[in-house]
């Protein structure tokens, strides 16, 4: 670059650097005056364009740029920042791909190429141009970038079964022929290995692991002693690999864990070949382990923890044991690290015991005292507590006997209070796990009974242990779940604020705000919390989109293999996230009952849920977050609490995204062939031959695994749609302009905004089919409109009366906001209907007045609910409704808890249930009065 | 006891009981991948035998010539599994890793000068106190220890490749820099 020019465009970058992009666009007009033909002021204005959400009018900058075909350094880093803006990947490719064909000795635009191949995904091509790269410029790294490309097109979900040993077997070709042996780095020895283990050449690897080097990486690199354990364990060398971890118990005084469970695999590994041998060998550990407990002592539990793996593997093989042996070791462990938090979890595997074992570990930890004077006290009853729950028959869960647990538990969590008292608030208290015992106790009532005063008292209860304990996310978690199921989301959306969800967590944490979110939403009547809590959420995957590549090009550049089928993992599950497009369907379902219908919207919409559809998902949630101490027999914690105790998952998607699909479908003139044409940007990947069928008949189907993830009401509301979406699309169907039509206008648009003409269409001519008429096809009958569209408004209102009397209005809210939602899916299948002259042409005038009595009957149902939710809503946040909420937590109102504690949280609830019921009922009426005409 | 393995890209998805703690930030994705992406042997997770991550630790090796180190960035232990040693069988891998492979002369930390437990763990591991840099950490809005809630000890060992522990030096406490002069 010139000097001069240097000086003219440095302003451009700073004002992009600094997000002016106004300003770059002026310099850029400027520049461009003088020198209309500089590559790189064009596609530095493009790239403003591109960010001040100018799309059209960059495109057709880009398009020039490119045709030119750059190979100036700026203008490449620019073009490839513009249609990364542009979601044009594969064009990047290209970019580069012509660039390195005018410069083949240019190495830095060959690795550019390389890594924008990367980029895309396109491993195949990858492939080749490493190879290229190698043979050009001889260097070490091109040739490890082939191979890691070859093992990466063999992994991805497009390429054959038939072609993935291929590639593999491509791979070890070109390593092999690597002048510098793998074991150059720890990641190049670690992918060579894992070549080498999927073509099963067990010997190979195991020659390159014996080696002195070899041994020298695995001693440390964790990545390569993992790939070893796998393959002496694939080859069967269980024996082999028991005697090193012997050796690294005993003499390196290693305590991973892994080591004990391979010294424990390779005892038992010839119990059907040689019994005694086995038997033999059993005693021989067992003798090593107790050494290691004796010796360890308090300092490390793997001995102990050890011991109990051997004696359950034995009784498993059915191996001659001391009957008392297991339990004797379990009570053992509990003396000895009975008061650390995690004595429970690595019991766990060990407790499930029957008759005699099962009544004397009973009898032994109800013989642990239960005074809470010290810390180690405390502990200790906790975990008796949380083992013996553990193991309740069904005879031990009757009301009585849980709220004596209840009351215990609750008793002893208020005075193990005093043992935290002078902790800092960022501490946690160490009675916490007591209340958080207390909360199951008092759900677990619940669930018998199904008298919500028992929720009741695990809020107050759960709230007073919050105050106490700020930094506790568990007893957080708890009573997010438990303001749900009582209708109560501003609370939750409390909790679930404090816990500072951020990042990642937006994605696996997400579904504690989101599941069945639209309920709760009071969009309609200003309130947009809820949704911009989904949009500010959401931001975790277009970051993800923008900057996983990015690390996976660094990868590559600092040559660390070992991390990159990792790092696309980890992208693909974070794009193709079911919490993703559960919440994504959740704000749709917001959005429609916050804006009116209108054909941007259904096209937008449309597009969309069509990707989302050709999705293979990956479910990231997090559950296991939820603390779980209920008895074995029962449910878990996380599946009792979910509202109305399902979860919403693949077959919810599908269901709910079915009925979308089809209903934007209906309603907006965009077909394939147009779509093709208007998108910009990549399309997702498509995974050949993972759907045989076509999307219209994918549609169509419902299978009986899908709807049972359904709710009864939601179930009867995909019926209405399935109904509704039958009988009108043949119209619509008919009445859609063809594609032609539709391309002329959007062309025309186009060049009123930008004054260019819409790039690539060529459009026909367009005499005789302008008005949309399909002569040749004849039109569908109109039919009489189907009883169900009106008789769901009857059915679903008569639930409404139902449910209305319980005393949490999740239930009433959830059928209020189906009836709300039917009324919407209603006026968006037949807002095509609306324009008079569609009626004329095609005449419809008979389709189109039996929607007017649908209608009318659907917007009284609907108003009707919304004035009983307001009426509801005036009975709550009532001295009345308090003092029945104060007066049913008289389980927990003891001592510290006292009345007026109790008192604050049944203001807070009441007052909740009062916000979240007058919205609603409001914003329904806003939605009848949007659509009343 | 738990099994110490490398930490791969997917435990993000898994993380939460450690990351929801309040001494543990979540940081953008890019944080973690641009570290496993230079330093991978310099990242390791504690897990527990039925598969829950206890712990992680993620370091880098940074610093040229005599001051090449290997650095921790952050560690963390789930509230649950505190006092069981792990954080210390994760320093020990830290440390293995950038004497042997990174070859570097000491490996440092930075801890918050109130935080007596964790710098009574590290001076058991043989660290000690290199300086105290200025207003190195956040207010966190606790604010009962003052200044020292925001000041850090940058605290050091020497590796095997210091023999002399020219790296060290035993009036740390007393060396003042601000946050300015750290890396």
């Amino acid at each position: 670059m010139s000097s001069a020019l240097d000086r003219q465009v440095r302003p451009i970058y700073d004002a992009l650097d600094t997000g002016s992009n106004k300003s770059a666009i002026v310099t850029c007009n400027k520049i461009l005056k003088k020198q209309p033909k500089n590559e790189l002021v064009k596609a530095l204005k493009a790239l403003a364009l591109v960010r001040s959400q100018k799309v059209e009018e960059s495109l057709v900058l880009c398009d020039e740029v490119l045709a030119a075909k750059p190979t100036d350094d700026g203008v490449l880093t620019a073009m490839m920042h513009v249609l990364r803006g542009l979601g044009r990947h594969r064009d990047t490719v290209v970019m580069f791909e012509d660039a390195f064909k005018k410069e083949p000795t240019n190495e830095d635009l060959g690795a550019q190429t390389f890594l924008s191949n990367v980029r895309a995904g396109h491993w195949k091509s990858a492939q080749q141009i490493a190879t290229k790269l190698y043979k050009t410029f001889q260097e070490d790294r091109y040739l490890y970038w082939s191979v890691m490309s070859a093992v990466l097109q063999a992994n991805d979900m497009s390429t054959s079964i038939a072609m993935r040993p291929v590639l593999y077997q491509l791979a070890n070709r070109l390593i092999s022929s690597s002048p510098t042996p793998s074991f150059h780095s720890a990641d190049r020895f670690h992918l060579h290995l894992s070549i080498l283990r999927e073509l099963k050449l067990y010997d190979e690897a195991m020659k390159l692991l014996d080696s002195e080097i070899g041994i020298h990486i695995c001693q440390s690199s964790l990545v390569c002693n993992e790939m070893r354990r796998d393959i002496y364990r694939l080859k069967g060398l269980l024996i082999e690999e028991g005697k090193k971890a012997e050796i690294l118990i005993t003499e390196k005084k290693d305590r991973n864990w892994l080591e004990f469970l391979s010294v424990i695999d390779a005892t038992f590994s010839t119990v059907d070949s040689d019994k005694d041998a086995t038997i033999a060998e059993c005693s021989r550990v067992k003798d090593l382990f107790t050494g290691i407990m004796e010796n360890d002592g308090k300092r490390d539990r793997s001995g102990l923890l050890a011991l109990l793996e051997l004696e359950k593997r034995c009784r498993q093989y059915g191996l001659p044991t001391d009957s008392t042996r297991m339990v004797d070791l379990i009570q053992q462990y509990f003396e000895k690290i009975g008061d650390k938090a995690c004595c429970f979890e690595d019991l766990l595997p060990y407790v499930h015991l029957a008759g005699d074992d099962l009544s004397r570990w009973t009898s032994f930890l109800q013989s642990v005292p239960s005074t809470v004077t010290t810390t180690n006290e405390l502990q200790r009853s906790t975990n008796s507590h949380k083992l013996l729950r553990h193991n309740l028959a069904q005879s031990d869960l009757t009301i009585e006997a849980e709220l004596s647990r209840a009351t215990l538990y609750t008793k002893q969590y208020l005075e193990g209070l005093q043992l935290g008292k002078d902790l800092p608030t960022t501490e946690l208290q160490p009675a916490d796990d007591l209340a958080i015992l207390a909360g199951h106790a008092f759900i677990s009532l619940w669930v018998l009974s199904n008298d919500e005063k028992y929720l009741l008292n695990a809020v107050s209860l759960l709230e007073f242990a919050s105050s106490k304990s700020k930094q506790s996310f568990r007893i957080r978690l708890m009573l997010i779940r438990l303001y749900r199921i009582l209708g109560a989301p501003s609370p939750a959306l409390e909790h679930y604020r404090a816990m500072r969800i951020k990042q990642i967590q937006n994605d696996t944490l997400s579904h504690f705000l989101f599941s069945r979110s639209s309920m709760f939403s009071l969009a309609p009547s200003g309130d947009l919390t809820l949704m911009s809590e989904y949009v500010e959420a959401s931001q975790i995957y277009i970051n993800n989109s923008q900057d996983t590549p990015e690390f996976i090009v660094r990868a590559f550049t600092s040559e660390k293999y070992s991390q990159i089928p990792e790092f696309i993992s980890f992208e693909n599950r974070l794009e193709c996230s079911l919490q993703r497009d559960i919440s994504k369907l959740e704000h749709t379902r917001m959005r429609l009952a916050f804006e009116p219908v209108s054909v941007d919207i259904i096209d937008m919409e449309l597009i969309e849920s069509k990707f989302i559809f050709d999705r293979e998902h990956f479910d990231n949630r997090d559950y296991k977050v939820m603390p779980n101490y209920q008895p074995r027999i029962q449910q878990t914690l996380n599946e009792q609490t979910l509202l109305f105790g399902k979860s919403e998952g693949l077959g919810w998607l599908w269901s709910f995204l079915k009925l979308y699909v089809r209903a934007f479908q209906h309603g907006s003139d965009l077909d394939e062939t147009v779509e093709e044409k208007l998108l910009i940007g990549d399309r997702p990947k498509h995974i050949p031959n993972a759907h045989h069928c076509p999307l219209k008949e994918r549609l169509h189907q419902r299978s009986e695994e899908e709807l049972l993830e359904l709710t009864p009401h939601e179930l009867t509301y995909i019926r209405y749609a399935d109904v509704l979406a039958d009988w009108l699309e043949p119209h619509h169907d008919y009445v859609r302009p063809p594609p032609a039509v539709v391309l002329a206008e959007a062309a025309k648009q186009t060049e009123l905004k930008t004054g260019h003409p819409l790039k690539g269409i060529e459009l026909p001519v367009l005499d005789g089919i302008s008005n949309g008429h399909k002569k040749d096809e004849e039109a569908p009958p109109v039919t009489e409109a189907p009883a169900e569209l009106t008789t769901f408004f009857d059915d679903m209102k008569a639930r409404f009366e139902k449910v209305k009397e319980q005393s949490s209005p999740t239930e009433a809210l959830a059928v209020a906001c189906l009836m709300q939602e039917a009324l919407i899916l209603f006026m968006l299948e037949t807002l095509r209907f609306k324009q008079a002259s569609v009626v004329k042409i095609h005449k419809l005038g008979n389709l189109v007045a039996s929607f007017k009595a649908i209608r009318t009957h659907a917007l009284a149902a609907v108003r009707d609910v919304s004035a009983q939710l307001v009426k509801m809503s005036e009975n709550e946040g009532t001295v009345e409704q308090r003092k029945i909420i104060v007066d049913s937590c008289a389980e927990v109102t003891m001592s510290e808890l006292d009345h007026d504690f109790v008192l604050n949280v049944a203001k807070k609830l009441s007052d909740a249930r009062k916000k979240v019921l007058e919205g609603y009922g409001k914003g329904m009426l806003r939605v009848c009065t949007l659509y009343a005409n | 006891m738990s099994v110490l393995r490398s930490f791969k890209a997917t435990d993000m998805f898994t993380f939460n009981n450690i990351n929801l703690d309040i001494w543990t930030e979540t940081y953008n994705v890019g944080f973690y991948l641009s570290y496993l992406s230079r330093w991978p042997d310099l990242c390791c997770v504690q897990e527990s035998p039925n598969g829950r991550q206890m712990g992680y630790v993620i370091g880098k090796a940074e610093g040229s010539n005599t001051e090449w180190h290997g650095h921790v960035t952050a560690i963390s232990v789930a509230p649950e599994y505190r006092r069981l040693s792990l954080a210390r069988k994760m320093m020990t891998l830290l440390e293995m890793v950038s004497d042997n492979i990174y070859r570097g002369y000491f490996v440092d930390l930075y801890v918050r000068c109130t935080n007596n437990v964790a710098i009574e763990l590290y001076e058991g591991l043989g660290y000690s106190v290199y300086r105290r840099v200025r207003e190195y950490y956040g207010n966190l809005g606790v604010g009962k220890g003052g200044r020292d809630e925001e000041d850090a000890f940058d605290m050091r060992k020497p590796l095997s490749r210091d023999p002399g522990r020219r790296s060290v030096r035993t009036n740390g406490r007393d060396m003042l820099v601000s946050a300015h002069d750290v890396p």
